[in-house]
């Protein structure tokens, strides 16, 4: 799960410190949650490095404050805009989405639709790879592709009833 | 070549009016194998008779290897479907006190009688549908699976350019249901038919080269397997 993402989220919202930023972030985050002070710290270093975030003064209790740059903003829709394919080890579509319901980000739906495009690829070079599979005789990794369709349905089914939702 | 243009069916019973298909636009090369998925009621298997020729739309064109059904009557409409598609269905279809000899063979009475060399090409597709010893059986003694592997040959018996599928492994069970795609899939290879699936289930659309996402009569979303990205694939699943 990316930090990097998910404080950008945050500070798209609005301004903030270090200590709310670990609070939210693992809110966020949900369950998955905990995170050590020190990975935001970092990350915050490096966003700044980059130009993403600025420091932004300090509050009447003398801590620091951050707020997102306009490249920033563009970092962050640049990678919600970006679907995730399965075997990503490094992104999540369900963060994802999170982070877009965070900052009410109006392109929803085309993050919706590019995903469903992508859980089909997926799924025609997944039962491709089966089939070249199960003709070696491979009986577990059949089934572990197997799985993964399964787990591609279930994504599937669950956009389709965001869009429902979303239409009423 | 298969060529939809603004298709649009709306269905009238009295006062009620249920607008379909709302403006389809499809071209489908010849030799792919297209699967369409969908919520029930989206319009998928009115898609399909359309194509087939056995309704006809309110509005919109459908051109299948140059010939244009809005222009057909009816009988041309018959003639077109025996020479260029094949059907196949969810619950088979199958004539059941036949057999399954008779049944695929059905199709080829309509235009003829069966001669040695008619008779010839349905023990080879008996045998390519691995059911080589059971053209003297009657149907209704045959598993779903077997029965689906009938349709299938009966299906191909005309050698369609075009075969359409509606839910074609719907009643089957996974591994049954894989055997059949298999076999869809092998005959899409080696004849280069063209193949249009509709199915709702993601483990029956996996084996086409497209797949097209139906939503409220209309195409929402589509996405195309392609040999490149597949390499790439293979990489990722092997690391
Ligand atoms: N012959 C018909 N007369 C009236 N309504 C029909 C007829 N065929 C289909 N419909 C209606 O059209 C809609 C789409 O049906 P269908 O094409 O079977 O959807 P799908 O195959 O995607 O489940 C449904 O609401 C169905 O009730
Ligand atoms: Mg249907």
């Amino acid at each position: 799960m990316s930090v990097k993402y998910g404080i950008l989220t945050l500070l798209y919202r609005q301004k903030n410190h270090g200590y709310e930023l670990k609070l939210e972030l693992e809110s966020l985050l949900g369950i998955k949650g905990k995170i050590n002070p020190g990975q935001i710290y970092t990350t915050l270093d490096r966003l700044i490095r980059d130009q993403f975030v600025l420091a932004a003064g300090t509050d009447d209790q003398d801590r620091k404050f951050y707020e997102i740059t306009t490249e920033g903003k563009k970092e962050l829709e640049i990678w919600l805009l970006e679907p995730v394919p399965y075997h990503s080890a490094k992104d999540d579509f369900h963060f994802k989405w999170s982070c877009s319901r965070t900052i009410g980000f109006e392109q929803e739906q085309k993050m919706l639709d590019q995903q469903k495009a992508m859980i089909m690829k997926d799924v025609m070079d997944l039962t491709k790879l089966k089939t070249e599979i199960l003709l070696q005789g491979d009986e577990s990794k059949y089934l572990l592709i197997n799985g993964s369709l399964l787990r591609l349905e279930a994504d599937l089914n669950w956009i389709h009833q965001v869009e429902n939702r979303n239409r009423s | 070549m298969i060529k939809v243009r603004g298709l649009n069916k709306e269905f009238i019973q009295g006062q009620e009016r249920t607008h379909v298909l709302k403006g389809v636009d499809l071209t489908v090369e010849e030799g792919e194998f297209v699967a369409v998925m969908g919520p029930s009621g989206s319009g998928k298997s009115t898609l399909l008779q359309l194509l087939g020729g056995l309704d006809i739309p309110t509005e919109g064109d459908i051109v299948i290897n140059q010939n244009k059904l809005s222009i057909m009557s009816e009988k041309e409409r018959t003639i077109f479907r025996r020479k260029y598609i094949g059907f196949i269905f969810q619950n088979y279809q199958l004539l059941p006190t036949l057999t399954v000899e008779e049944n695929i063979a059905f199709p080829l009475h309509a235009d003829g009688s069966l001669t040695k060399e008619k008779n010839q090409t349905i023990l080879k597709l008996l045998d390519s549908v691995g059911l080589k010893d059971f053209g003297q059986k009657r149907v209704n003694l045959l598993s779903g699976g077997q029965q689906q592997r009938v349709a299938i040959a009966r299906a191909l018996v005309n050698s369609p350019s075009v075969l359409l599928a509606d839910e074609p492994t719907g009643n089957l069970d996974r591994n049954r249901a894989e055997e059949i795609l298999g076999l869809i899939s092998r005959f899409n290879r080696e004849k280069n038919q063209t193949i249009i699936m509709v199915t709702h289930d993601i483990f029956a659309a996996g084996f086409a080269d497209r797949i097209i996402l139906f939503k409220d009569g209309v195409i929402d979303q589509e996405a195309s397997r392609k040999d490149e990205d597949y390499a790439k694939y293979l990489a990722n699943f092997m690391a």
